[in-house]
């Protein structure tokens, strides 16, 4: 599952952040990712082109990432699509809210390429088990 | 030598970005000032210090991410309803958005910051905890301050613990959580610690905390407010220079330059086929007019290639003025004035490096404006007057120039006065004092060593005058003037050159040789008549229409014997002398490239620029030769043209 090709969409405002989680993801053999600077912005290129992965940060404005998460998964044509949140809240209510809005992944900020690539094995574990 | 090893891209990419977020928070800090209870205000701000706080994670910047963890805390609460924005909040917030700013400044000389003042954190756990007592309990008293001092020291002591517990803290659930799923459904059980408590500090709330926070905010609430005058060390060139190497510049602009020399490469293979037809012998009309309409392209495409490389050095000036407001608010606060600091066309466009250059002296201008420019409040009233007084900055392009305003609404300066004071001073004698007009009066302040205020306050008084102030802003190629009206107001008028590495000039030419001046002191061109030649008190000069002019050859600024009788003179304006510059003829104008000469700098030599023809001319720094001829009034009538005439 875990296939290089994979398109990834990193959403942070924060661009320093974006490119954070890009060397990340490159440490990682995905190469293939695009940026978006909020869940607006998100929205709209998830929705125009075949992405396969989100990556997004929680506080952002015009659009926050749970609210990303959750127009995702109100969204017929995305809504199995993983969305992993990468965010400095490290508040148990906030982990829980993602959680119910249906995050497939919540990493805390800072974070190291090993974390990353834990967290998206997990998920990709999920995904295959269902698939199979 | 640096604790980034390795990151410091990231460093750079961090600093630049986060620089410019906590001066929008700065900025939305002073607004919030004004509307306490503006949620929207409250969410951003909260968002820049969270988004900080996560860049800060990844530089392993510890003491960044536990200030910016209980600033962002504190707004969470206020963004939540669950305190209100109080006077002493606010003063604990400015003081933890300065300190962050401090260490924005370590981390720019690649040093980890070291911990924050403990006195502010203790301020801002309390304020998390919403037992910040109201500074106005007037207890500092001596008996208070010891026991204030006792209870700084004790709060110093269990600091590093709660700074090192805040990060490792927040970073605990990544480890801790082996699983999504076991976690979700841990929602409803017991979840391990709640990462965002707060470790209480063993100084307890005690009677003396009300004494302790009023000295550990005399102590440091004072040099948050004056950070910008202090923070210009040795080492903060160092640290811009370094910065300097790296430009953002908007995508759209480079696919322009892309495009340009897209269509230059074009045009030289056209230029290429066309050559080699000529060298073949194939040279009929057809074939030049086409090498003409090629060459006419690569003209144009040039020029525009040249522009849009410019335009990628410039940066809007927003990004400057974007820190003043939070200044000129902490400042008149200190002062006890009520200023609102007015920014206007944070659009206009500056070249980069000036950016960076103008920040000190437009520092130091508003602050002249809110320290000796505006009256108290009381004042102001009893004038009839508004209370809040209205400091004006203001940038906007004028032709091939910029222009930027610094404008109080005060007391205004009086000529009468700073005469006065230039005398007293001894900088200039009574004589002097008597001939000059209004506007030279004014200009009497960026003498060295001139300061209006009757005290020197500690706010504008700092060693750095107001000559420096315009010391810096000539090295700029650029002019400062002051229009004061009394009772109505100050305004400083900076007026700057679009970009410094493209300079207008005019090529003058003595006997046979070519210097260029730069164009933006030439007001006009005339021509020079024996006759027009007058002498007045021992000194040549000219009257133009109605004003006096002294003429200065500039064969004699040179140090060359005057060999020809000058055909033309050039009417040349600075800030603080117009003169009339004798020549044998001008050559036209010409947008000059400069090349500084690094190693080898004649006085009075700006530059060099290679003319179209290949010829290389030097270009004219007209304030340093006419400072290096000391005597700036002039030269006799007959040192100018006496030879000549006794040859005609």
């Amino acid at each position: 599952m875990s296939d290089p090709k994979m398109k990834f969409l990193v959403v942070d405002d924060f661009s320093t952040m974006r490119r954070i989680v890009r060397n990340l993801l490159k440490e990682l053999g995905f190469t293939n990712v695009d940026e978006a600077e909020d869940g607006a912005i998100a929205l709209q290129k998830l929705k125009a082109g075949d992405f396969d992965f989100v990556v997004t940060d929680w506080n952002m404005p015009n659009m926050t990432g749970i609210e990303l998460l959750r127009a995702i998964r109100a969204d017929a044509a995305l809504k199995a699509l993983p969305v992993l949140m990468i965010t400095a809240e490290a508040k148990k209510e906030n982990i829980i809210e993602a959680a119910q809005a249906g995050a497939s992944g919540y990493i805390v900020k800072p974070f190291t390429a090993g974390t990353l690539s834990e967290k998206m094995s997990k998920i990709f574990e999920k995904m295959n088990q269902k698939a199979a | 030598m640096s604790d980034f090893q390795g990151m410091e891209d990231l460093l750079q990419d961090f600093l630049v970005e986060a620089t410019d977020l906590l001066s929008g928070v700065d900025n939305k800090l002073v607004d919030l000032e004004k509307s306490p209870g503006d949620r929207g205000l409250l969410n951003e701000i909260f968002r820049g210090f969270h988004t900080i706080k996560g860049g800060a994670g990844f530089l392993n910047a510890h003491e960044l991410v536990s200030l910016c963890h209980l600033t962002e805390n504190l707004f969470d609460k206020l963004r939540n309803g669950e305190m209100d924005v109080t006077p002493v909040v606010m003063d604990v917030i400015l003081d933890a958005t300065g300190i962050v700013r401090d260490m924005f400044g370590s981390l720019e000389r690649g040093m980890q910051p070291t911990a924050a003042n403990p006195g502010v954190m203790s301020r801002l756990r309390a304020a998390l905890e919403g037992q910040l007592s109201d500074g106005t309990d007037p207890a500092a008293t001596a008996a208070v301050a010891a026991a204030a001092t006792a209870a700084v020291a004790a709060a110093v002591a269990p600091e590093p613990a709660p700074a090192q517990g805040v990060p490792s803290a927040a970073a605990a659930p990544v480890g801790a959580e082996p699983d999504w799923v076991s976690l979700h459904q841990a929602v409803t059980g017991v979840v391990p610690s709640a990462p965002q408590a707060v470790p209480e500090p063993a100084a307890a709330r005690s009677a003396n905390d009300a004494g302790a926070n009023a000295v550990v905010n005399a102590a440091f609430g004072r040099r948050a407010g004056d950070r910008p005058g202090t923070s210009a060390p040795a080492g903060r060139r160092d640290a811009e220079k370094s910065r300097d190497n790296s430009i953002r510049v908007d995508t759209s602009r480079l696919d322009q330059v892309l495009n340009l020399s897209g269509e230059i490469g074009l045009t030289k293979n056209r230029l290429t086929s066309l050559r080699a037809d000529i060298l073949a012998g194939k040279a009929d009309s057809d074939t030049l007019h086409a090498l003409d309409a090629a060459v006419s392209q690569l003209d144009l495409l040039v020029s525009d290639l040249q522009n849009a490389v410019m335009k990628t050095r410039m940066q809007p000036i927003g990004r400057l003025f974007q820190k003043y407001p939070r200044i000129a608010r902490d400042l008149a606060r200190s002062l006890g004035k009520d200023v609102e600091l007015v920014l206007a066309g944070e659009e206009t466009e500056i070249d980069k490096t000036m950016i960076e250059d103008l920040s000190d002296p437009i520092i130091h201008l508003i602050r002249n404006a809110v320290d000796h420019g505006v009256e108290t409040p009381d004042e102001r009233m009893a004038q009839g007057k508004p209370g809040k007084s209205m400091v004006r900055l203001e940038a906007r392009q004028e032709g091939d120039h910029i222009v930027i305003m610094v404008a109080d609404d005060g007391r205004g300066m009086s000529a009468e006065r700073l005469r006065a004071k230039a005398i007293e001073k001894g900088l200039i004698t009574d004589e002097e004092a008597n001939t000059l007009d209004e506007r030279s009066s004014l200009n009497l302040v960026f003498l060295p060593g001139f300061s209006t205020a009757a005290t020197v306050s500690d706010v504008s008084g700092r060693g750095v005058g107001m000559d420096v102030v315009k010391t810096n802003i000539q090295k700029l190629n650029g002019s400062i003037e002051i229009r004061s009206t009394q009772g109505k107001g100050t305004t400083f008028v900076i007026s700057l050159p679009l970009t410094l590495a493209i300079l207008p000039v005019l090529l003058v030419r003595l006997v046979e040789q070519h210097f260029a001046v730069p164009l933006s002191m030439v007001r006009e061109i005339l021509p020079i008549q024996q006759e027009d030649i007058q002498e007045v008190g021992g000194r040549a000069t000219m009257v133009v229409r109605g004003e006096v002019m002294p003429v200065l050859p500039l064969a004699r600024l040179l140090g060359w014997p005057q060999k020809n009788h000058p055909q033309y003179g050039v009417l040349m304006q600075s800030a603080e002398s117009s003169f009339i510059l004798a020549i044998d003829s001008f050559a036209g104008r010409e947008d000059a490239v400069i090349k500084s000469l690094d190693d080898f700098r004649p006085k009075g030599v700006a530059g060099v620029t290679t003319l179209s023809n290949g010829q290389i001319v030097l270009i004219l720094d007209m304030k340093e030769l006419l400072s290096s001829m000391g005597d700036t009034r002039g030269v006799s009538r007959s040192s100018l043209i006496g030879n000549i005439a006794r040859a005609a």
